[in-house]
């Protein structure tokens, strides 16, 4: 075997490889060029008109610095690292189980935080006083424990990551129980019903920059770790018993990228409430566009879901303004809209 | 024969008389045009809006109710009465086994064809203006047979009503602070159409909000910063957060702590229509003067 | 157990198995079975359907835990060993074909994995054995495509590639010639040859075609509940293994340079 017939064949591949890198490589550009054009744009847009908008960029006032600066830019960088998340998680969630509906809400997050933050309204309402340190914690804080623990008793279900499938049977067991539970509660505590609303619909609209330092914290510490167990993700592509003769610890692995998906979900989750869609869209939309491998899909994806959710955040402003849409609808209905392209397409090719 | 004055026994004539006369039949139209006709007044009564139920009890014919929905919580002798639920959920065995002569409820199409199907008569109102409150009374003074009691019920509303008014505008002196009202997270706020509305504009105060709007719109926080409102009434629990919400601490009654909170059972007289108004304006027109820059 | 063909690389690593039990619930596949895998050849597993072969397979690549006895690697147990370090000593390739995203040459290179780690970093060692691999299967002409765009045989060569990429000194395989057409399983039966004879490795596969299972240089049978011999192919063919094995009258007749077996047609 000569050498310089090894290299020859390894140049043929590497060309390839190359033109495949610099596909993706774009795509990632197109998605954060994207996103800095809707944060743009973001600055714009709420309940002023553009020429308003635009006075107030060239001579502020106090009262329009607050809205520029200490809520519109918050607000456009928040749903964009809201939807990174989700979509983080949804890459995570599909390649981990490895099915393509499956998306982050998946193991009980959002009905675990669903739960949590009725629990949290009703004690500041009623003033129950044995969960009056639900009530402290805030709306964020018991979303967050809510969407824990709905992921914990999911687990503890199923005994552990051995098997996925009946990961995802408990999964969608722990859903329907703890939505039965907060269901219950309501009934008893109506007044928080409509309150509960926003939260159940999705809401972009309190985002502030202390709301998106966390989410940034959050995305940070997600997605390197995301990105090193990416690798292991391409080899379980070869099966799980190949995977293990190769020597990847499959049960870690499982863990690392259950605790990733959980952290990333629970963050986005209790920050912009249940907005649905955007983490089963977001890897969709990426492989749809090109072929990649599984590190290419974990970065590809959040910048994706980071668009995705900047958009609906800013439709949701923008289509009945001053009043505003619950992002959580916007999604659906574009989410809802791309599957139906999707199916429509598949059909075609067949 | 005794002397009996003669004056006594005519009185004892026309009041035999008037027992014997047959009592003419109430006939009343409800606000979905249905024609009811009774010939006395219902005996056993279901209330399923909490503002009916209180205008009855005001009216005097509290003994008539034998079922409310949940929401209902004065007065106290009400909380006694069997709950059959809400108006989207009621509970239609319970209305049933109440053995009602009339149900009284406001327009819900599911609700009204179950107990109409079931053969109970229901009656509807609208509740959602002032002016709702005056007929309401009106109407279930005709049909309690007891319309005097309602006249002057309704007197000593409007009476009430025009001194607080009065005696706000005096002490706001000229001041109108613009409001901001919050009726839930949302954040959903009460437009002038609202009945909220209503009430902070008779007592001078102006709505940021716009009429476009509707009633109880859902808003972009974002207005609520433009508009800078001078006053802001919100549930005690959402208070002590208005600063961390983005932007809201530039808006001057959060900087200035002018925020009215009403716990539960105050809140309960200013959100319901019904004959309370008084109590409920009283409590919004404290709150107004004592907060109002 | 005598080996004819001697150890052609030095240092050969030892795989053996010391009285192993494999249970699937109430079934139990591999009884109290002892084997020592020594010589540099290739040995082939041949035995009726259900008796175990797959089982043996997995079970020596450390992928079932026996539930009695050990198999031990250069001495060790085998659960003893760090994931990594025994994938790159011992290399297992499945029946079955998955159908992925990845170019064919990214699924060879995740062969690789012992050595590159999560990271994933190739070196020039790496490359080197890539490439081998892709050229010794004929897959090197593919090497750009997507492995769903391949055809079964396709398939199954590049797994065969990823496989050789590990280099590893011990191959187990588990029917890698069932969707090929004969001229290429001939091919692959060549080149487990050369590794066994050119590079030293110890190579044990199961194969159900005898013609192609024939062609190693020693076998393993099994009957449906124990091991019925293990020895030189000559050997196999002397003693009556085959027969007691599969419970009929086997015969095999040599034609050329390979083995043929001549099914009789019962009555």
């Amino acid at each position: 075997m000569s050498t310089s017939r090894l290299i020859a064949a390894s140049e043929l591949h590497n060309s390839a490889q190359r033109d495949s890198n610099a596909r993706v490589t774009r795509w990632m550009l197109i998605y954060i060029v994207v996103a800095l054009a809707l944060a743009a744009m973001s600055l714009l847009v709420g309940t002023s008109s553009l020429r308003t908008s635009l006075e107030w960029l060239r001579s502020p006032a106090s009262i329009s610095e607050a809205v520029l600066w200490n809520i519109r830019l918050p607000r456009a960088l928040g749903a964009w690292l809201a939807g990174a998340l989700l979509g983080l998680g949804g890459a995570i969630a599909q390649n981990l189980f490895r099915n393509p509906l499956a998306e982050p809400y998946l193991l009980g997050s959002a009905s675990g935080a669903a739960l949590g933050v009725t629990v949290c309204l009703m004690a500041a309402d009623v003033s129950l006083s044995g969960l009056a340190w639900m009530g402290e914690l805030g709306v964020t804080g018991a979303a967050f424990v809510g969407a824990a623990a709905g992921i914990t008793l999911t687990l503890t279900l199923c005994r552990g990551v051995v098997q996925t499938a009946s990961l995802l049977l408990a999964g969608v067991v722990v859903a329907f129980l703890l939505s039965a539970i907060t269901s219950l509660l309501l009934l008893r505590s109506p007044d928080t019903w409509r309150a509960m609303q926003s939260f159940l619909l999705g809401t972009t609209g309190f985002l502030g920059w202390r709301s998106a330092g966390l989410l940034a914290f959050v995305f940070v510490i997600g997605l390197i770790p995301a990105v090193l167990l990416s690798r292991g993700l391409d080899t379980l592509t070869l099966g799980e018993d190949t995977a293990r003769s190769l020597g990847l610890p499959i049960g870690a692995l499982r863990v690392g990228l259950l605790a990733l998906l959980s952290l990333a979900t629970a963050a986005a989750v209790s920050q912009a409430g249940i907005v649905g869609f955007v983490g089963l869209v977001a890897p969709h939309l990426v492989r749809e566009s090109v072929h990649v491998n599984s590190r290419q899909l974990i970065i590809a994806a959040p910048l994706c879901g980071g668009v995705l959710l900047q958009a609906a955040d800013l439709a949701s402003r923008w289509i009945i303004r001053p009043s505003e849409l619950p992002v959580g609808i916007v999604t659906a209905c574009l989410g809802g809209a791309y599957l139906v392209v999707l199916l429509w397409r598949r059909a075609q090719r067949e | 024969m005794m002397h009996v004055p003669r004056a006594l026994l005519a009185l004892a004539a026309a009041l035999l008389a008037s027992q014997a006369l047959p009592h003419e039949p109430i006939v009343l139209s409800d606000a979905a045009h249905q024609e009811l006709r009774l010939d006395a007044p219902p005996k056993r009564i279901v209330s399923l809006l909490p503002s009916l139920t209180e205008s009855v009890c005001e009216l005097g014919e509290c003994g008539r109710l034998v079922a409310t929905d949940r929401y209902s919580n004065w007065p106290e002798s009400v909380q006694a009465l069997p709950k059959a639920g809400g108006l989207e959920d009621v509970l239609v065995e319970q209305v049933v086994r109440a053995k009602p002569d009339i149900v009284l409820l406001i327009h819900a199409p599911r609700v009204l064809d179950r107990l109409r199907g079931l053969g109970i008569v229901t009656f509807e109102f609208e509740a959602q203006t002032y002016s709702d409150i005056a007929r309401n009374i009106s109407i279930l003074g005709v049909m309690l047979g007891v319309p005097e009691r309602a006249r002057s019920l309704n007197a000593h509303i409007e009476q009430s009503v025009a001194a607080v008014a009065a005696e706000s505008r005096r002490r706001l002196a000229g001041r109108a602070p613009r409001v901001y009202y919050e009726v839930d997270n949302g954040p959903w706020g009460a437009g002038p159409q609202s009945f909220i509305g209503e009430e902070l504009a008779r007592l001078g105060a102006r709505n940021i909000l716009t009429p476009d709007l509707g009633p109880f719109p859902k808003l972009n926080p974002e207005y609520v910063v433009r508009a800078n409102p001078d006053v802001i009434l919100i549930s005690p629990a959402e208070a002590p957060n208005l600063g961390n919400r983005p932007g809201w601490s530039e808006i001057r009654a959060v900087r200035e702590r002018r925020v009215c909170t009403f716990p539960p059972d105050v809140r309960d007289t200013v959100i319901r229509p019904g004959p309370r108004i008084a109590t409920g304006l009283q409590a919004l027109a404290e709150c107004l003067i004592r907060v109002t820059p | 157990m005598n080996s004819v063909l001697q150890a052609r690389a030095p240092a050969t690593p030892v795989l053996s198995a010391h009285d192993i039990t494999v249970c699937f619930g109430p079934r139990t596949v591999l009884d109290s079975l002892s084997l020592d895998i020594t010589a540099a050849c290739w040995t082939s597993i041949i035995g009726p359907n259900g008796c175990g072969k797959s089982t043996l397979l997995k079970t020596l690549a450390g992928l079932i835990d026996p539930q009695g006895g050990t198999v031990a690697l250069e001495g060790r147990p085998l659960n003893a060993w760090p994931g990594r370090e025994r994938a790159k000593r011992v290399a297992w390739l499945p029946q079955s074909t998955m159908a992925s995203d990845l170019t064919v040459r990214d699924c060879v290179a995740l062969g690789r994995f012992p050595y590159t780690g999560w990271l994933g970093n190739t070196r020039f060692a790496d490359e080197e054995a890539i490439a081998r691999a892709l050229k010794a299967t004929g897959a090197a002409e593919w090497s750009a495509r997507r492995v769903s765009t391949l055809s079964g045989g396709e398939r199954q060569r590049v797994s065969l590639a990823r496989l050789l990429a590990v280099e590893a000194s011990i191959l187990l395989l588990d029917e890698p010639t069932t969707h090929l057409d004969p001229p290429h399983q001939i091919d692959i039966a060549s080149i487990l040859r050369q590794q066994a004879h050119r590079r030293g490795g110890i190579i044990v596969s199961a194969i159900h075609d005898m013609s192609v299972a024939l062609m190693a240089d020693r076998v393993i049978v099994m009957g449906p509940r124990s091991l019925v011999g293990h020895g030189t192919v000559s050997e196999a063919l002397e003693g009556d293994w085959l027969s007691r094995a599969f419970g009929t009258e086997i015969s095999i007749v040599r034609s050329g340079a390979s083995y043929v077996w001549q099914p009789r047609l019962p009555g």
